[in-house]
Order: C-alpha cells, then structure tokens, then sequence
C-alpha cells in the first residue's frame, strides 16, 4: 500500500525542469541522418493519429452510398451540409445541452467531495482513516455492470427517475474512488509541516484545507478533472440505463438515434454528430490544457 | 496506511457482516407489490428510438379517428435506444413500471416472463369484452400465440412480415434461370451465377439472423412446420441428424463461397446494399425491406426488377412451400397495472383503426384487418398481401422458440456458418447446449 | 497538534459527503448484489435461494471460463503494449522533442476524446474485407495477398480489438508518464551523461528505476481498466465471432439482462472483482522487490 501511495504521487506534475543543456545550433549533415529514424517515426505517428481523424471528420460530408459504394479514402463528392442540418433537427443540440448538465455539476462534485475527503483521509490524524481509504479503494475494482439493478430499484423507489440526479449521482459516485485515491496520494507528497505550521498560526483545519491544501493541489486537481470528464464525457452505459426518456438523452446516447430497428447505420449523420461532439471537446480541452499548462509553470517556481 | 492489514481487517469484519445482512434483506424485498387497476387518465407509450412508425400512427389516430380517447386520457410517449430494450423492460418490469403500452421484448423468452409474471394483459380476453376479436387477422393471431407459447394473445400485431428470397429478376434472367422450387434448384442456380462470376446471395453474416433463417426455414420445409416445436418440447434435440441435415445444406453454401468473401465481416447495411447495387442474385430478408426496395436512392436496380420466391422445398419433405415464414416484427404489449376503462378504450380504438392507418400513412402491413384497402399500392407491397391471403398458414423462425441464451449463441455463429468455418453439426451442438442451460 | 488534525468536526465536514454518497450509491448496491449471489431468478418472476449453487456453475461453465481467458489475455496485453507504448512516446517528448512536444502530446492523445461508437466504425471500415476493400486488406492485395475476413476469424478479431484500443489510449498514457518524467532532476541526467552514459543505457540505469512508482500506478490503472473492458467490444464485435471476444463484462451483462439470470450474473460480477483484486495484488509484490532492490 505504502509502495503505491508514493507511487502515484510521483505523477504529481511539479513543472517543467528549467534546466536543460545550451546546445549548439549546428546542423551538419550527419547530424541529420543520425535524427533521421526519428523523424520518420514522428512522422509515421502523426500520419496514424490524424489521418483516421481527418476521416471521420470528411465522413461527416459523405452520402450513405458513397459510404456503401465508393472506396475509404474517397473524398466526399460535395460538400453538403444536409448531415448537420438532418442532426441538428433530430434534436442533437438538446442531447449537449443534456450533457453539459449532467457532466458539469457532476464532475465539480467529484472533484470537491473527491479532495475534501483525499485530505481527511491524508492529511487529518485519525483512528480507522485506512479501512475508509481502503473502502474507496474498492470502487475500482468492482465492475459497474454490477451496481446498475440495485441502482434502478433505488433511483424509482425514491422517485428520483426521470430526473437527472440518477445520472448526477452515479457518475459521482463512480468517479470518486480513483479521485479520492488519487488525491490521497497527492496530499502524501506534500509536507505535513505546511499545513502544521498554517494551523499553528491560529487558523482553523477547515481553513487551512481551504487556504493551503487545495491551491497546492491546483495541478493535481485539473490533471485527475482532466481524466474524469473523458470518462464521463464517453459513458454510454450509466446514461443508457438510467435515461428513459427523450428529455434527458446525453450525447452518446443520441449517437445511437442513426442507428436503424434493424441494425442500418445512416454513417453521414453519425459522423457529423461525432464531429459536432468532438469539436466541443476539442476546444474544451485546448483550454484546460492551457490551464494545466499554467499550472505546471506556476508549479515550476514553486518547486 | 500505518496500521498492520490484518488488524484492519479484523475491524472490517463485523461492519461487513452487519452490512451483508443488510443486504440480504433488501435482495429479499423483491418486486415492489402492484397496484390497483387505478386509471392514471394518461395512455403511455414505451418504443424504440429506432421505430417511429408506431408512435407516428398512433399520434394520427389521436388526432382522428380516436380523438375521442385521446380527449379522455391523452397520449404520452417516450422512447429508449432499441440496443439494450430488453434490459429496460426488464429493470420497468422489476418495478412493475413497464407503460401502458409499449414494445414487446426482442425474446420471446423474457416476453414469457412478464406474462407468467401476470404483468401484461391477455388481449385475447380483453378483445372478445370489448367486441373487437375479429380485428386480428388469424395469420397474426396465431404467429403470435405461437412466438409466446400461449393459448391467449399478449401482444397486438402492429406488423406482419413474411419472409423469403428476393432475387434480382435481370440476372436471373441473363443466366437462364428462373425463380427456383426446390431446395436442389437454389443449389444449382447458385452454381450456374457462381460460374457466370455473379455472387449468388448477398446475407449479413455479421448480424448472424439472416443466415440461421435459413436453417429453420429448411428444417421447415423438411421435416414439417412443428419440427422446431418438438425441439422446444424437448422430444427432439438439433444435434439429431436429421436437423443437422439442414444446417449442414447451409453451411455447403457457405463452403462453396455462395455469400460471397468475407461474409462474417458483412452487416445488415452492406448485404442489403450488395443486392441493391446488383451485385448479388438472391436476398433472404423479411417484407419490411420493402421500404428499402421502393426507395429510388438505394435502389439501383430497380423496383421492378425485384421478384420474391418462397423458401423453396425440400425434395421429399414433410413440409410445403406456401407454408410461409412469417414474423410480427416487434408487437406491442399492454401491462395489466393502470389498465383502466380509458386504456381499454384506446385498446379498442386502436384495434379497429391501426390496420388502415399505417398501410395507408407508412405503407406498413400488419396484422390488423382492413376495412378500406387502398388500391395504389406498389406492386412489391400488393405480392406481400397477396402471399398473407393465400398462405394456409405460417412458420416461425429458427430461434424463436430457443432461450434467449440460444437465440444469442445460434445468432453468433451464423457467420461462421456462411463463410464456411463452421460445420452444421457443429454448430447445432453449441446451439444446442445454449438452450439446454438456459 | 494532534488536537486540531485530529479535529472530529472538521473530518466529519471534510469526509462526510464523500462518504455518504459513495455509501449509498456504490457500496449499498455492491452489497446488494452481492445478496443476489445466492440467489436464483431475476425481479420479475422473483428470485429463490440457491446456495452456492451459482458458484459451481461457473467453475463448470466453459463459456465464463473462455470469457475469463479472453478477459485475462486481452488485459495482460493490452497493458503491456499501452503502458509500454505510453513509457516509449513520454521519452520521446522528453528527450528528443523537448518544449516542441505540446502540439505533439495534444494530437496523440487526442483519440481518447473520441466516442467509442466513433472510432469502432472507422476501425470495422480500415479492415473491411466485403463487400468494398478497406485500406488494409487493399494493402495486402497489392503485395498479392488475399483479403482477409479480418472480424470472421477470432484471432484477427483479437488483434483489431487491441489495435484500436491502443491507438486510443496510448496517448494518454504518454501523457501520465511525461508528468513523471518530468520530475526526475535534470541534475542525475546530468550527472549520469558525464558519467559516459548515454541513450539507452542512461534510460535503463536512470531513467526506468526513477519513474518505475508512475509505471506501477499506469499499470494498476490500465489492468483494472482492460479487466473491465466492455464498451469497446459491444461496439466492434459485439463478443463475436461466436462468443471468441466476450469478456466477463459482456457475459455478465448478457446473464442478467439478456438471460434473466440475475443471480448468476452478479455471480460473474464477483468473480471479476476478484479478478481485478488478485491482478492489482500481484502488481503491487512483484515490483515492490524491485522498488526495493533499485
């Protein structure tokens, strides 16, 4: 147990290392082929990720027959935007709506209950703190497929189905034993004398959880928020079960809607609504990693 | 993390115990009990994503010829993604939640349950009370009876398809060969199209289903239409060699490269798609591709150069060719909690009207009786009632009375099957053994 | 000291709602189903007891024991080649691209963003065989080779299977362990290149032992994830051909609610629980020696 809590504490991203040896700018000739496998393998990666990227993304302009009929690196033989059109009026801008619901408060909630209770069981000294710890631990293991029946009795004996909180719980409570575990383990790696001496300066523990605990974690935070929304951002299993009805269908679910009764793909309008989806995430991401980005400079000067 | 792990676990102990108890008795609480027949003064309506002409039929008839019932208790539909349907009516029958009416389960075996659970209303009852019986057309009346294994009806037949060979009338044509009869006659035409380059059938081995039809319309044919009867009874297994005789007619197509390269890999778009663009002769699907075939988008080949022959003969068989294959589709069921007077009204309504309205509106044909056929059909769609009338009676399909462990065991191996890896004998052994367990 | 870290209010206020939710909506219904172990049926027909009857039939289901050999390969490789992967791409960021690698990181662990329904069409497109050529099997008739029925065979389907996942995830397993990397002291690098160590070797002596913790955490998380796949199969194979690519999961879904059989199926649950636990105990013992050793 000892060996993994270091473990991933280690990941805790302290900053970009400043050093770095001054190199000599000289670009010989021999300098270049001895780079040269590396570039072509640099090459070759990026060919592998976003070729089949770009794919998708023409696909999202093709006609069902030109899928069926015409080879997979045909371009699309115009560029009609029926697909958007016919994906926006099934009511997909309802579904990121929906999602962006469920997935928002969802992961705030983890994150906040996730690192409350990562320092408690870390930080704070008291009897039974391992068997709590060793609770969450659990969670990881045990396959969701398991909790949903149960679940489904609770969500409609309480009167909570048809609302979102089915899908606002159980992706909190699913999501929090890797956070709290995570978290535990990034509060290990900070010294106990900080939040000794912030208490000893009169301020309360609850304060200085407030004050010194989560801006020191402010990396750790948004690499675990990070992993989090992908995972809640894909799910299709929670949502599917807990969903029934049109009202409250998340994204992957509506994917589903271009999938005939028996078993026709209509591909055009699925990969436009993929390619609806993934521009979101993409921006979404580009602007967390400029965050995390931050972070890891601002951890830099720290460390 | 500083205490040994055993006096930690010792301290678990008896939590875990008192919360294992706990759990015990919840498990124990089973289904919450059902309520009254109380009158919720709503109809609602349960489907699938990926069916919309049931709902949109059903929102016509409110606004017409049941504008009546739907002033009294008006619809409320919703709808769920057809992949996991069974789960969801499972966990809505669990707590005994399932709609006024909705969508059947996909197998007939779980459909059972919520009937031995006294959870769905026997139609055939409800039906004679309210005097409209004879709005079911006897061909759907007993494929369903038949499906579920009742003597009651449980579902209304919001479809009925038969099922059979298409074939592309202008290859046939260009290779000498017509429409065949017998089991023997497939064989050689696909022989003659294999040797002129053309791919005899075009079938989704992926989806397994259009090829294990196949297996169950020969057992048909051969053995008569209660052989796969005798199979559910338990009086004769598949592993028996006269059915292995069937899936092994099968598989010979597949070994001879029939279904064409790669038929595992081959799904219900690209199999269709294949005999639209005319590069297969014959198709086994059911009537509702008929919504496929007369649409000029995917139709390359033409509506009128579509032809349907019934699954051929066997030669000395017990069984005849117009018994023909039929399904209902997905039916729709209606639960007994919250049946009151105005469901049963909207039951009646439906029964009377539901036949006219979604041939006319979708084109769709069901097992309701018509009161006013319309005359502008297209020719595909007037051959497929013209084989309903005329057809004695009807068979259902290899799995259909299987447990839903060997519908799903026998539908995932029909690939293997096509492409050949797959004997006949054994795969009715692993079919077999699937329906044993469950 | 003790008093205020100790402080039974502010714990209570820190760890109570964690707590509380995580009870109710995991630990309750894991119990739950764990009470269904023993028992026969599913909510609609009722359940009866059944003692350990469910456990005897799964030792003596060969269906759970290939869904298990399937589940266990898929995950051991799957792991190897992710983390493996994941550790190769990070050294190169590192070492070779330096601060240049932020578009690079971006793009290849992009994929994970995907949805999986997404990426499993544009796999099943790459390898299809029938009835148009995908680029793969385009690939091989142009060296004279046959196309190949790639998801009609259940080692190809296998292979495909680990392929896509990879791709998937060997980004964002790069970018678990860059974080890593980049906290070993330029100093010992440094130190260690004076030394005459260099490349490889300075990746084995260095390199390897120092973000060996970050390796074990990638692993322990890429094999409770591998042992629990399941959205990447119902989207890809759907556990076909035949029943070759069904893991636990799979199987377990299908028992309870495809088959009705709900207490057998919270059976498999458990198994695979175990499963997961004696993979991650393992981990922990064989690289705790050389934690200590290094």
């Amino acid at each position: 147990m000892t060996t993994q809590t270091t473990a991933i504490a280690s990941v805790h991203p302290r900053g970009l290392t400043s050093g770095g040896v001054p190199r000599s700018r000289r670009s010989t000739p021999r300098r270049f082929f001895a780079r040269l496998p590396i570039r072509i393998l640099i090459a070759v990666l990026l060919i592998v990720e976003i070729y089949p990227m770009l794919w998708m993304f023409l696909g999202s302009f093709k006609t069902q027959s030109e899928f069926l009929n015409d080879p997979f690196w045909a371009l699309p033989k115009t560029w009609s935007l029926d697909n958007y059109v016919e994906v926006f009026d099934s009511g997909f801008g309802h579904y990121i709506v929906n999602s962006i619901i469920v997935v928002f408060p969802s992961l705030a909630l983890i994150l906040l209950f996730g690192v409350a209770a990562g320092f408690a069981l870390e930080v704070m000294v008291w009897k039974g703190r391992g068997t709590v710890l060793l609770l969450f631990l659990a969670g990881i293991m045990v396959p969701t497929q398991m909790i949903l029946l149960p679940l489904f009795t609770i969500y409609f004996r309480t009167g909570l189905t048809g609302t979102y909180w089915p899908l606002i719980l159980t992706y909190v409570a699913t999501g929090l034993p890797l956070t709290v575990f995570m978290m535990a383990t990034f509060f290990r790696s900070v010294p106990r004398e900080i939040f000794e001496a912030s208490t000893l300066d009169g301020a309360s523990i609850l304060r200085s959880f407030w004050a010194v605990g989560l801006p020191l974690v402010r990396n750790a935070i948004f690499t675990v928020g990070l992993v989090q929304f992908f995972f809640l951002w894909n799910d299709l299993l929670i949502a599917l079960t807990f969903t029934n009805s049109d009202a409250l269908r998340t994204i992957q679910v509506g994917l589903l809607n271009f999938t005939g009764q028996y078993g026709a793909v209509q591909y055009g309008p699925t990969f436009a609504a993929i390619a609806v989806n993934v521009l979101g995430t993409l921006l979404l991401y580009l602007f967390l990693n400029q965050q995390v980005m931050k972070g890891l400079t601002a951890g830099s000067v720290k460390g | 993390m500083t205490t040994a792990p055993k006096s930690r676990l010792r301290r678990l102990a008896p939590l875990v115990a008192v919360v294992g108890a706990g759990a015990m008795l919840l498990t124990a609480c089973g289904p919450a009990s059902g309520g009254g027949s109380a009158d919720s003064g709503k109809f609602t309506y349960l489907g699938q994503t990926e069916n919309t002409t049931i709902i949109s039929t059903l929102e016509a008839l409110g606004k017409d010829q049941c504008a009546a019932e739907e002033k009294a208790a008006p619809l409320t539909s919703d709808s769920v993604a057809g992949t996991q349907w069974d789960q969801k009516l499972q966990l809505l029958a669990g707590q005994d939640a399932l709609s006024n009416m909705s969508m059947a389960a996909g197998t007939p075996s779980l459909m059972k349950q919520f009937i031995d659970a006294g959870q769905v209303v026997d139609l055939s009852a409800e039906l004679e009370k309210l005097g409209v019986a004879d709005k079911i057309l006897p061909a759907a009346d007993s494929t369903i009876k038949a499906l579920y294994g009742e003597d009651s009806l449980y579902a209304l037949p919001t479809e009925l398809n038969i099922e059979g060979f298409w074939y592309n009338k202008q290859l046939l044509a260009d290779n000498g060969l017509e429409a065949p009869a017998t089991w023997d006659d497939l064989v050689a035409a696909a022989d003659t199209l294999q040797g002129a380059g053309v791919q005899p059938f075009a079938a989704a081995g992926k989806d397994g289903w259009p090829v294990t039809r196949l297996v169950g319309d020969y057992i048909a044919r051969d053995l008569g239409p209660d052989a796969l009867k005798d199979v559910a009874d338990g009086t004769a297994k598949l592993t028996d060699d006269e059915y292995v005789k069937a899936a092994d007619a099968v598989a010979e197509l597949g070994k001879a490269g029939y279904f064409g390269e790669a038929v595992g890999s081959v799904d219900y778009n690209a199999a269709m798609n294949e005999f639209l663009t005319g590069k297969a002769a014959f198709f086994y699907m059911g009537s509702w591709a008929l919504a496929n075939f007369n649409d000029e988008t995917q139709n390359t080949i033409g509506v009128d150069n579509v032809g349907f022959a019934p699954f051929p003969a066997v030669d000395g068989g017990a069984g005849s060719i117009d018994q023909v294959p039929a399904n209902v589709g997905i039916p729709v069921m209606l639960a007994k909690k919250g049946f009151g007077d105005s469901q049963a009204a909207w039951l009646k309504c439906i029964a009377s009207n539901y036949g006219d309205a979604v041939l006319k509106e979708s084109g769709v044909v069901s097992g309701f009786a018509l009161d006013t056929p319309p005359t502008d059909l297209p020719e595909t769609t007037q051959t497929v009632q013209q084989v309903i009338q005329d057809a004695p009676s009807s068979i259902l399909w290899f799995e259909a009375l299987f447990t839903s462990k060997g519908t799903s065991v026998s539908q995932t191996n029909g690939g293997g099957l096509a492409n050949g890896t797959l004997s006949g004998a054994d795969f009715m052994k692993l079919v077999q053994a699937a329906n044993d367990e469950g | 000291m003790d008093r205020v870290l100790g402080d039974k209010r502010a714990i209570f206020v820190l760890l109570g709602p964690a707590l509380l939710v995580y009870s109710l909506v995991m630990l309750v219904p894991i119990l739950w189903s764990l009470g269904y172990t023993v028992f026969d049926g599913n909510p609609i027909v009722g359940f009866t007891f059944n003692g350990l009857g469910n456990f005897t039939k799964f030792f003596q289901d060969p269906a759970a024991w290939s869904a298990i050999w399937f589940t266990i390969r898929y995950a051991l490789v799957l792991t190897i080649l992710q983390v493996g992967t994941g550790f190769g791409l990070s050294l190169l960021y590192v070492f070779w691209l330096k601060k240049a690698s932020s578009t690079i990181r971006t793009i290849v662990f992009f994929p994970v963003v995907l949805p999986t329904v997404a990426v499993a069409l544009l796999f099943q497109r790459l390898f299809e065989a029938a009835p148009t050529t995908g680029p793969v099997n385009s690939l091989l008739n142009v060296f004279g080779i046959p196309s190949v029925d790639w998801f009609g065979t259940p080692d190809a389907s296998f292979w495909i299977i680990i392929l896509m996942d990879l791709w998937r995830s060997m980004g964002f397993y790069a970018v678990l362990l860059y974080a890593g990397l980049l906290d070993i002291p330029e100093e010992m690098l440094e130190s260690a290149r004076l030394d005459g160590a260099g490349g490889w070797k300075l990746v084995r002596t260095i390199v390897l032992p120092l973000s060996l913790p970050v390796l074990l955490s990638s692993l322990i998380f890429s094999i409770n994830g591998t042992l629990k796949v399941f959205d990447t199969i119902i989207a890809l194979t759907n556990g076909g051909p035949g029943n070759a690519t069904t893991p636990l999961t799979l199987y377990m879904f299908q028992t309870s609610f495809t088959y009705g059989e709900y207490g057998y199926g919270s059976t498999i649950a458990l198994m695979l629980t175990i499963l997961c636990l004696l993979f991650t105990v393992f981990i922990f013992r064989s690289t705790r020696r050389d934690i200590t050793k290094g």
